[in-house]
């Protein structure tokens, strides 16, 4: 399995950081190679990525998160498969290290960038200074999701989130 | 194009070994045949083409979900769904000549079948008290007669509003809403007959009516049950799921009483291993289990894992979601320790081997499913049994993480929207509440009347009105003779209907026959051409935009038969209700239903968007909206049916050439049955236990503890891999086997399986 991590230091505050971070349908904006996201629910996401004319989707989920702290995630089915997880971390000035890694499995696009010497640390370096550009231009995160996830599940921060506010009753 | 039959099919059994696969090819040269022998090649290609496409038509034919738009295939349908669409779409025309030619009292003796390929409702009709005959009406005087009868009702709850789960979001609404300004919650739906029980289940224990699972969860599941289901005949595109599931690395394990087709292997038509190739094994293991055994199953299981967790704590139950996510963990656990492995193995007919092999299948999964339909359901215990595969799940964490969950599979397409529409004879106060701030009426609060108590109203003389939209209420119902009765002792019945079926023929005093636009039909209103939307078995609420020239231009929308209907009665309101506003565009509907469903606001932008709306379950947000705020453990308790000598437990179900309550041919090609359908399947060794063989003639009689004798005469029996000491037999013609007090305890919901039963061979 080929793992890169990548750091960036960002000059806004943590909260800002990570409450941009889990706003994932927005990555399109700033990052180049993530084409469309899709939030299926809190830990379950859709991905379309590419590279030049390549393009991949894959699912993913979140398996472990802690706001203003850390997200781990994990693709789902065995193809392109691959681990990652975000820490944040304050710089002690105001500011936030970013840093992500992520650890591939044996096939797929993932697999096969960080299979080349130096290709998938630089995409990712690339993207981090995106996000980064992209956060301190706006000074304020465009939402933020405050849940936590352990083991794959959600823990609310309110006993009945919004979201969560559907019909319940009965269906026969 | 082929003729309406002009007399009945001949009943000529033949009977081949059941197939081991389903769908392949043998599917699309079916599903062609019988398109081609209903309608136009042309339109067959429009049809098939934009269904469930996005923006095309949503197959009424189930509720399951398509794949995600970008991921569909050109043709994506089933087997039944191109039959169902076109069984609709069909050039048949039912005409004011038909009933001319056609008393009621004969259109009564027909089969479903017969009545169903005569062909599309083009008219009004109305029978009069004393007439043996429908004849023409125009809809101005058909409105004016149900109004009139309404309005002379001594009290609103003397009617009933019935709908069939193809009923649209939009018509549901206004069905409901008409009702309540009326005055009255009687509002009995298909859904009392199909999955009441995993709604009061689900309900009780998760805080939530509906399925947790998304296609993703099925796709990325390490292990799924199938329980009490046939996805081959009753929910095929399951199967591409399943299929998907299954190259991902997925074990399935099938719990069923027959070892259906579906169960076993899947040919996908669409893929080149599916048409020349073996296809995709489903079933890993099949758990043959006797009828009802499925709660005993489950609670073996769940003893089996406390165990397994005694011998490795730590390594098997997930402690920390039991912890903060559950109730009741320790009350249930004690009980069901106790369980008895002699009850269980009695119960289900399974040997401790098989059960503790499934027990190694969980332990070996961190991500389960569990899909069930009617097998489990219509059961007497079906509530506690639903309970109790909660309890499964709930053990082990296998809810609200991706790849796991709870499935009710439902079949009528919109069964579930209707539900969210307010189609509930019990809907709690926040929704009725929300409902009065929204149009300025109070609606009645108390609750109304469900199916099975709707039956038993018209029986004693209570209901004197009775309005169906959609579904064939008759041959649904259970103690088909007692049902019928109750209908013909109504005042007034109305059904808002596509094509002929028996509830017309089984009528009350008056009877109006009210024709309506299918589907496949474009709908032209006022406001411009319209959609409606559906929302399917996982939540995801979408458009159905029909493609066809309506069956006949006297063809009105179902929406605006109920507009037009509640303007009659009503006039304008109550309240600020505008129903000729909600008749000319349908937007106007949904923008007043954005403003009383919770989660659906926005709905006209949101649901216009391809692939629609996703209504999250609270589940998966770590929410659950019980008594304790948390998911409940329960303690479940069962008694296996009392089983006398000489008897079977009779299950119900449908074949593969079937629509719920229509058959389109005398076949069950994957059960190798062909030429009838009044045969009853029993297992060779109780065959031989009961003096009986292959071919014999038998009366199916009831057993039930009143004094009414339950009789389906003139059945064929055919030996079949049931499991021992159980039969089964098609539905509805069984249905007069099932007592109307033979209900699921807690959901009221007729039990159509474990039916006791005794064959005899006829003296006639």
């Amino acid at each position: 399995m080929n793992t890169v991590e990548e750091t960036v230091e960002i000059d806004v505050p943590v909260r800002t950081a990570y409450d941009q971070w889990t706003q994932f349908a927005c990555f399109p904006r700033f990052m180049t190679s993530v084409k469309r996201v899709e939030q299926l629910r809190p830990t379950v996401t859709l991905w379309v990525v590419g590279l030049g004319p390549l393009r991949r989707e894959f699912v993913t989920e979140i398996v472990d998160q802690v706001p203003d702290s850390h997200l781990t995630w994990r693709t789902l089915g065995q193809r392109h498969g691959h681990r990652g997880e975000v820490t944040f971390r304050s710089t002690g000035e105001g500011g936030t290290a970013v840093t992500v890694r992520i650890s591939a499995g044996p096939r797929g696009l993932t697999a096969a960038l960080t299979a080349v010497p130096g290709a998938a640390g630089r995409v990712l370096r690339r993207e981090l200074a995106h996000f980064k550009a992209y956060i301190e231009r706006q000074g304020e995160a465009g939402g933020g999701w405050r849940g936590s996830v352990r083991g794959g599940q959600v823990r609310p921060t309110e006993a009945e989130p919004p979201r969560s506010r559907v019909p319940v009753w009965p269906v026969g | 194009m082929k003729k309406p039959p002009a007399d009945e099919p001949r009943d000529d059994l033949t009977v081949t070994p059941p197939k081991t696969w389903a769908a392949g090819v043998p599917a699309v040269v079916h599903a062609l045949e019988y398109s081609l022998a209903q309608t136009s090649p042309k339109d067959t290609a429009v049809d098939l083409l934009t269904m469930n496409q996005v923006d095309g038509i949503d197959c009424p034919g189930c509720a399951w979900a398509d794949p995600a738009p970008g991921h569909r295939h050109r043709n994506e349908y089933c087997e039944n769904g191109a039959k169902h669409i076109n069984d609709e779409a069909t050039t048949r025309r039912v005409t004011a000549g038909f009933f001319r030619e056609h008393p009621v009292s004969e259109l009564a003796r027909r089969s479903d079948l017969w009545l169903n390929q005569q062909g599309r409702l083009t008219e009004p009709m109305v029978k009069r008290p004393g007439s043996d005959h429908y004849e023409p009406i125009g809809w101005r005087e058909a409105l004016e007669l149900l109004a009139g009868e309404l309005k002379a009702l001594d009290s609103p709850d003397e009617a009933v509003f019935y709908t069939s789960g193809r009923v649209s979001n939009e018509a549901a609404f206004v069905l409901q809403l008409f009702a309540r300004a009326y005055g009255t919650n009687n509002l009995p739906d298909c859904s009392n007959m199909c999955h009441e029980s995993s709604g009061f289940a689900l309900h009780e224990t998760l805080g939530t009516g509906k399925g947790t699972v998304s296609l993703q969860d099925l796709h990325h599941a390490d292990l799924i049950f199938l329980v009490g289901q046939n996805p081959g005949s009753n929910h095929p595109r399951q199967l591409s799921a399943l299929e998907q599931a299954k190259l991902n690395g997925a074990r399935i394990v099938a719990v069923n009483p027959l070892p259906e087709a579906g169960l076993m292997r899947f040919k996908n038509p669409q893929k080149a291993r599916g048409v020349i190739g073996q296809g995709v094994r489903i079933a890993d293991r099949f758990l043959h289990i006797r009828p009802g055994g499925d709660l005993a199953l489950f609670q073996a299981l769940n003893r089996l894992l406390l165990e397994a967790e005694d011998a490795r704590p730590g390594h098997v139950l997930d402690r920390s979601f039991i912890r903060d996510n559950t109730s009741g963990f320790e009350e249930f656990a004690a009980h069901a320790r106790q369980a008895s492995w002699d009850d269980v193995l009695a119960a289900t007919g399974l040997s401790r081997a098989e059960i503790e092999d499934v027990r190694d299948e969980v332990l070996r999964s961190s991500r389960v499913v569990v899909c069930w339909a009617m097998g489990i359901t219509q059961h007497k215990h079906g509530v506690p049994t639903i309970r109790e595969i909660v309890n499964f799940l709930l053990l082990r964490g296998n809810l609200g993480r991706a790849g796991t969950g709870a499935c009710p599979v439902r079949g009528h397409s919109n069964v579930q929207g209707d539900r969210t529409m307010g189609i509930w004879e019990q809907m709690p106060d926040s929704f009725l509440d929300a409902l009065r701030d929204e149009f300025g009426f109070d609606p009645p609060r108390a609750h109304g009347l469900d199916s099975v108590d709707s039956i038993k109203a018209m029986r004693e003389g209570r209901i004197k009105f009775f309005l169906g939209v959609a579904g064939n209420f008759v041959r649904a119902a259970p103690d088909s003779a007692v049902t019928e009765d109750a209908m013909r002792n109504c005042r007034l019945t109305a059904h808002i209907s596509t094509k002929l079926n028996r509830s017309h023929t089984v009528c009350g005093r008056t009877a109006l026959i009210l024709p309506t636009l299918g589907r496949t039909e474009r709908d032209h209103q006022a406001g411009g051409e319209q959609f409606v939307t559906v929302e399917n078995s996982m939540s995801e609420v979408h458009t159905s935009r029909g493609r066809l020239r309506p069956a006949s231009p006297h063809l009105l929308s179902e929406v605006a038969i109920l507009c037009r209907l509640a303007r009659h009665t009503l006039g304008q309101g109550p309240g600020n209700i505008r129903w000729d506003a909600f008749e000319a565009d349908y937007h106007t509907i949904r923008d007043r239903i954005s403003r009383i469903v919770p989660g659906l606001h926005d709905f006209n932008r949101r649901v216009a968007r391809p692939g629609g709306i996703r209504l999250p379950n609270p589940v998966n947000e770590g929410v659950y909206r019980t008594a304790t705020g948390k998911a409940l453990f329960t303690r479940n308790t069962w008694q296996a049916p009392d089983l006398p000598e000489g008897h079977l437990l009779l299950q119900t179900l449908r074949s593969h050439d079937q629509w719920n309550t229509i058959p389109y041919t005398l076949d069950d090609r994957y059960r190798g049955i062909h030429g009838s359908r009044r045969v009853v399947m029993v297992n060779p060794e109780d065959l031989r236990a009961l003096a009986l063989s292959a071919g014999d003639r038998v009366d199916v009689v009831g057993v039930w503890h009143d004094d009414t004798e339950r009789r389906a005469e003139d059945f064929e029996v055919v030996p079949y891999p049931t499991a021992r000491g159980s039969a089964a037999a098609y539905y509805p013609e069984t249905q007069v086997l099932v007592p109307l007090d033979s209900v699921a305890d807690i959901s009221n919901q007729p039990t159509s399986k474990g039916i006791l039963v005794r064959l005899e061979r006829p003296a006639r």
